[in-house]
């Protein structure tokens, strides 16, 4: 049995986690209904069908309404254990900014769902639905962060490294490569909600070309796209043989950098083929979540290695591994 | 501090399920139907001349795409005589609807029905599949099934309309205050479920029946006619008629006609 030292409340931890897991399910059922267009099954919200949502019978989830409703209540369950997150944090957790950051995850989550609500009752506007999937992206982030700073490995300290002094600090790196990412997430959500994913109909080339005829926005929102996920690419790899050559050692550094490198290798193929099969449902939803489980990666890696990396070691250095 | 952000927490959860838990029943409502048109130009001229004609259909036509309506158990059961969809229903050689209406109207003020126009959802498919209406006639959506749909108008010129219509025999009724040919239809809950309108701010508009027949009443006068197809487009001619004459104009389509429109 593993002892815990007082404080590390593991339990909130644990509890913190789970929410986290529960959001990339979050993210996967959200990305089903835009994938199965079933975004305007209910034209209601918050009711449903003019039921109250909870107990809308389960024998009318026909059609798009099954991805549709089911997605407002996982999205209401996340947002439930985001109070519970938030409740718990606030009373038990001794780091100020911890507690705020576990209220800026219920705001979060309170605006994601408004905004939920609102593209529905606006008919799925680009720009709304585009918000609603980057402020998911966010959320992720969140309850990630909150997972790891609860963490008792986070609280004991993490071990430090010095620096190998690189011309690019490895927190700067990883921070650019996190930074990216969100950023392709945000092309990728624009290029999605504008309806742009066979803008460009062919992979790996664009109209049979390395640069495509620019005749409309959405093949430029689309080629965006795709050369983000080239600077992405190269940016992960980056960050990997950085890692692997300098910090191989470190596990808790060396775990998520690998992780992202399979990570992106894998969404790379669910982006061609989103393509190749012309949108079907299991690779284009597969494509979102996979997204955001390379942001999270990378996100916990940077978070990691400003926890770990310093240039100039302290008096008090314990250089544990 | 921490009482007060406890009560902080249990306000913002208590406002939450309130906000979530709203409504309790399905209630059937009226939406708001669109504007009236000012009025302006002369009283409509009395259409005495007849145009008539069949739209024909060269060649084989083109199977219509199978439907899978396995993700309603209801639709799965009362549908089995709609296999596929219904875009191209073709019968003694004639193409039916198609949306058959003339470009330049005589300038008038053309009075609006108050007649509703009526579509209905029936056994997970809409009747009729294609029609066409007047700007603000009001047009009344029924749903006929023991299943719920969402009637989802993706108007570009009108505003969109969308509305659930969870209970059998429910009925809605709205208004499209725009000229918009072809204003598509769609059930979001049902992918299969698609309907056409051509709204006009005149009466001289029809839509192909069986044989691909139609027969359109209009003034004298030399007209531009569209024959309009949701899978094969646009096709125009020219017509002359007078008061109280008849004339025959015949379309055809055929398999590789471009959708340009």
């Amino acid at each position: 049995m593993t002892v815990h030292e007082e404080g590390e409340n593991v339990g909130l931890h644990r509890f913190a986690l789970f929410t986290a897991c529960c959001t990339v399910f979050l993210i996967f059922v959200g990305g089903l209904v835009t994938s199965t267009e079933s975004g305007l099954s209910v034209p209601d919200w918050p009711t449903t069908y003019g039921w109250n949502m909870f107990t809308f019978p389960l024998s009318k989830w026909v059609g798009g309404i099954f991805y549709e409703h089911g997605h407002r209540l996982v999205a209401s369950f996340v947002g439930f254990l985001t109070v519970i997150l938030a409740i718990w944090t606030w009373l038990k957790e001794k780091r100020r900014w911890v507690r705020w950051l576990g209220v800026g995850a219920l705001a979060t989550v309170i605006f994601q769902g408004v905004l939920g609500g609102l593209t529905v009752l606006f008919l799925l506007p680009a720009p709304i639905s585009t918000l609603h999937a980057c402020l998911a992206q966010t959320f992720f982030c969140l309850t990630i962060s909150m997972a790891l700073f609860t963490s008792p490995g986070w609280k004991r300290g993490l071990p430090l490294i010095k620096s190998q002094a690189e011309s690019i600090p490895l927190q700067t790196l990883c921070a650019t490569t996190t930074a990216a990412i969100y950023l392709q997430l945000i092309l990728g959500a624009l290029m999605r909600h504008t309806n742009a994913g066979l803008a460009i109909p062919d992979f790996p080339l664009a109209f049979g070309r390395i640069i495509p005829p620019f005749t409309s926005d959405k093949v430029v929102i689309h080629f965006a796209h795709r050369m983000g996920a080239l600077i992405v690419a190269g940016m992960i790899v980056w960050t990997f043989s950085r890692i692997a050559r300098f910090y191989s050692d470190y596990r808790l550094l060396y775990r998520p950098a690998l992780t992202m490198v399979v990570l992106v290798g894998l969404q790379l193929t669910l982006g061609a083929l989103t393509v190749w099969t012309a949108k079907a449902v299991t690779p284009t939803t597969a494509h979102v979540a996979t997204g955001a489980l390379v942001l999270g990666t990378s996100l916990l890696l940077t978070l990691r290695a400003y926890g770990m990396v310093v240039v100039k070691m302290p008096a008090n250095f314990r250089g544990a591994l | 501090m921490h009482k007060r952000m406890l009560f902080v927490f249990s306000s913002i959860l208590v406002l939450v399920l309130a906000v979530s838990c709203g409504g309790g029943e399905p209630k059937n409502e009226l939406p708001p139907g669109g504007a009236a048109p000012s009025a302006g130009g002369p009283a409509a001229p009395a259409a005495t001349a007849t145009v008539s004609g069949k739209i024909a259909f060269e060649g084989t036509p083109p199977p219509n795409e199978k439907v899978q309506m396995s993700s309603d158990p209801y639709c799965n059961v009362h549908a089995k005589d709609y296999p596929t969809l219904e875009t191209v229903k073709v019968s003694d050689g004639g193409l039916e609807n198609v949306i058959v209406y003339i470009n330049n109207v005589p300038n008038a003020t053309y009075p609006t029905p108050t007649e509703p126009v009526e579509i209905d959802q029936e056994n997970c498919h809409y009747r009729p599949h294609v029609f066409t209406m007047q700007t603000n006639q009001p047009l009344k959506i029924k749903n006929s099934d023991m299943t719920l749909h969402n009637i989802h108008a993706w108007a570009e010129k009108n505003p969109q309309y969308n509305v659930g219509q969870p209970v059998k025999d429910m009925v809605n009724e709205t208004k499209f205050a725009n000229e918009e040919v072809p204003l598509p239809v769609r059930c979001d809950v049902h992918k299969w479920m698609g309907a056409f309108i051509g709204v006009f701010h005149h009466p001289y508009h029809t839509v192909s029946k069986g044989g691909g027949a139609y027969e359109l009443k209009l003034p004298a006068g030399k007209y531009e006619v569209v024959a309009w197809h949701e899978k094969f487009g646009k096709q125009t001619q020219m017509v002359d008629v007078m008061d109280n004459g008849k004339a025959e104009l015949n379309f055809t389509f055929k398999p590789d006609s471009k959708p340009t429109d």
